[in-house]
């Protein structure tokens, strides 16, 4: 392996998220959310070397939304620069890789969108196959019930389950300043509300929310400068698969066991089950349980503790859910997690996915300690 | 910085372009780029590490982030992806991305594909964005430069003949490029007597909506010393963003673009571009900006732009051939232009640019740029490390 640069974290903020901020639009929440971070880091946007932003035009409903973006990430004078049409957890990947190349030390990465400004079930289905499975009216929701049915019916895992592990979530999101679900509820509450689409229920899935995010990576030498505790990345690693659902066993992510396993290689460590803490982009509780078998991980275990934010099914803005995974865990490492900090934790995973059935995945190994010497 | 790896273009594959490719589907298109990169560059879909994909928006063909579907064809299954849109420098900024990633020293082979397929939707609709707080006044993307365009020849008295002349240079051009879009030739009069779309640029002097696709291998150096063809080697490269409403912000010679090429051309050791580049592919939509950017490039100084081009020295043949291929004026594949245009300035280092070769091309720019031209992606390529 080539050698590489010790990169960490070093700021993050974060828009409570809401169902809909019908006061601001996208660039006004991402606003405050720039100048926090660059705050907390003890910096102006002079010392960033390099921007890159993750949001999608559909999700806007026009075209180059993304470029509104510049403005308020302060691009004046010009920055180098891209933006990707991902969720944003996968435009700090590419922030990372630019640190490597070694023509940046620093680096913005933001994650914005107004979810609310359409209904997402349609919207996300355009992200299907035209020709073959976006004309039948498949949605993000149905898609993962697809995946559910699956899950459950290899693992034999019951519907009680599912509601559990919601319930779960759903005390831990209680104690998160910025999730949207904080009324913790039981699993028998859960378990009572009708069907999204069987196998999933209402009570099981996150409603429409929205937020803003803005993280900074920089590479030591500056890293500590700008942060008391910097969270350094040891290792990561994103694959995607084939979308076509008929063409994937729904019941496994072949992207996040494979995605898991080289960002473990890369950080030196032989089980993802040796770190503290684990943030999951999972949207559904299935999705969790199927991450949490290909990660190698005990979703019924105590360590690592699990989503202590509550993760995507308390609050999951569209394009940033993945990149608000890897801020936890930078808080967690920091000692910012505030109310649902994790004592003692000195290593974690962040996970981030976009597309049906989890058909893209990154996967973050951060620690307390540089990788490299 | 420590770390300064070498990256070198491997293969470069294009479709035939045309207004409508309703023999292929999207991922057909697609593939035709992909499958003549790969050929090119000597290479099976396992030998690539990490794919990149580049398109501008998604409401051009009306699916969501295509690259999810289109996963399959880019034989991109369980490889590392991205995708970028960074409006119409974007296929310049995804073959950027490949370099970076090859540069990261984690990847050896990576394959940038660019695409649109303009014909599935309505060109004219998705580029008429409707900005919050501004007047929805915008028709397409001619409608937004137009007022950019009179101020240029306001300030440097440019006359009435550089657009048309610029136009017919380019359509000569393209005419010796087999994957040409439009080929057949004009004449200035044909420009002249062309309607006016948005004052001052008349029909004859606006891009076409072209279905087609472009993809780059891009490799390391230890891999390009084993390629089958000469690669080209990429000197240098950087993609410039700038604000929108930026106070004092020049949409004529926007700074942004005048950084990325300081910054193209130091990392090159380029002093001066007009004596030492041979030819550059640079991204111009309406004919105009060929005269704004050779100022913007530092080719010419500012009200000089468009006397070089009245001199004819951007033709086949004079001083600093601009777009042999025929460029944007004859092939607007949107997401792909800016690829084509890095990708043409590779084949001219190669050799490999066939009819529309410049001869003894050693040094050669690609550019492009999107958004209100606020995006800039440029590379300089050389026929040596």
């Amino acid at each position: 392996m080539a050698s590489l640069r010790n990169v960490a974290v070093v700021g993050f903020a974060q828009a409570p998220i809401v169902a809909r901020d019908a006061h601001r639009i996208a660039t006004e929440m991402l606003y405050g959310q720039v100048r926090a971070a660059l705050d907390q880091c003890g910096v102006e946007r002079d010392a960033i070397d390099f921007q890159a932003a993750g949001s999608a035009d559909y999700l806007d409903g026009r075209p180059f939304g993304f470029v509104a973006a510049l403005d308020v990430m302060g691009s004046w004078p010009a920055k180098p620069d891209l933006h990707l049409e991902m969720d944003a957890s996968f435009a700090a990947y590419y922030a990372w890789l630019r640190i490597q190349a070694g023509d940046s030390d620093t680096a913005l990465v933001c994650g914005y969108g107004k979810t609310s400004e359409g209904e997402p079930d349609r919207v996300l289905n355009l992200q299907l196959d035209p020709y073959y499975q976006a004309a039948i009216g498949l949605d993000p929701t149905s898609t993962a019930a697809l995946q559910a049915s699956a899950w459950m019916a290899r693992s034999g895992a019951t519907d009680r389950q599912l509601a559990a592990l919601a319930a779960r979530r759903r005390a831990a999101g209680a104690r998160n300043a910025d999730a949207q679900l904080r009324e913790p509820t039981t699993a028998d509450e859960l378990a009572k509300t009708p069907w999204a689409v069987e196998p999933l229920r209402q009570g099981y899935l996150p409603p429409v929310g929205e937020s803003a995010v803005c993280l900074i990576l920089a590479a030591e030498g500056k890293a500590e400068k700008m942060c008391d505790r910097p969270a350094w990345i040891r290792g990561v690693d994103q694959r995607i698969e084939l979308q076509t659902l008929g063409g994937r066993d729904l019941s496994r992510s072949a992207g996040a066991k494979l995605a898991t396993e080289r960002a473990l290689a890369m950080a030196g460590l032989a089980r993802a089950a040796d770190v503290d803490v684990v943030e999951l982009c999972a949207t559904t509780p299935a999705e969790e349980l199927i991450l949490c078998e290909a990660m190698g991980l005990d979703a019924a275990g105590s360590r690592p503790a699990i989503n202590p934010s509550g993760g995507p099914l308390v609050g999951n803005p569209v394009m940033m859910a993945g990149l608000i995974r890897l801020g936890e865990a930078f808080r967690q490492l920091a000692g910012r997690a505030d109310g649902h900090g994790v004592a003692g934790a000195r290593r974690a995973i962040a996970h981030g996915a976009q597309g049906h059935c989890l058909q893209q995945n990154v996967v973050w190994v951060l620690g307390d300690e540089r990788r490299w010497t | 910085m420590d770390v300064s790896r070498q990256a070198a273009v491997l293969g470069v594959g294009q479709t035939q372009h045309a207004s409508r490719r309703a023999d292929v589907s999207i991922a057909g298109l697609v593939r035709e780029a992909v499958d003549r990169a790969l050929l090119d560059a000597g290479l099976e879909h396992r030998d690539i590490d990490a794919v990149v994909v580049g398109k501008a928006p998604d409401m051009l063909e009306g699916v969501m982030q295509p690259e999810q579907f289109l996963a399959g064809a880019l034989g991109a299954h369980l490889k590392p992806l991205i995708r970028v849109h960074t409006a119409g420098s974007v296929g310049a900024s995804t073959a950027l991305a490949a370099v970076t990633h090859v540069r990261s020293g984690l990847f050896e082979r990576v394959l940038a594909v660019a695409f649109e397929k303009q014909s599935e939707g309505n060109a004219m609709w998705a580029l008429s964005p409707n900005l919050p707080f501004t007047q929805p006044l915008v028709a397409g993307a001619g409608g937004y430069f137009a007022p950019y365009v009179r101020a240029y020849i306001a300030r440097t008295k440019c006359p009435p003949h550089i657009g048309p002349m610029t136009a017919v240079n380019a359509r000569e051009n393209g005419g010796r490029n087999e994957y040409a879009h439009l080929r057949e030739p004009m004449t200035l009069d044909d420009v002249m007597n062309s309607p006016v779309l948005w004052d001052p640029i008349r029909y004859g002097e606006t891009c076409p909506s072209s279905d087609g696709a472009c993809a780059l291998v891009i490799g390391s150096e230890d891999v390009a010393r084993r390629t089958p063809h000469k690669p080209a080697w990429i000197r240098s490269g950087a993609s410039y963003a700038e604000a929108m409403w930026a106070p004092g912000r020049d949409q004529v010679s926007p700074r942004a673009g005048k950084m990325c090429a300081k910054a193209v051309y130091d990392g090159a050791g380029i002093k001066n571009p007009w004596k030492e580049i041979d030819t550059a592919e640079i991204y111009v939509p309406f004919a105009w900006f060929e005269a704004m950017w050779l100022e913007n490039l530092g080719f010419c100084d500012v009200g000089e732009g468009w006397k070089a081009i009245d001199r004819g020295e951007q033709k086949m043949g004079a001083h600093l051939p601009i777009n042999p291929s025929g460029g944007v004026l004859c092939t607007n594949p949107i997401g792909a232009s800016g690829m084509l245009r890095l990708g043409e300035a590779a084949l001219q280092v190669m050799g490999r640019a066939g009819a529309h070769q410049v001869d003894g091309a050693k040094t050669a720019l690609g550019h492009a740029y999107g958004g209100g031209s606020q995006y800039f992606a440029m590379w300089v390529v050389s026929d040596e490390r």
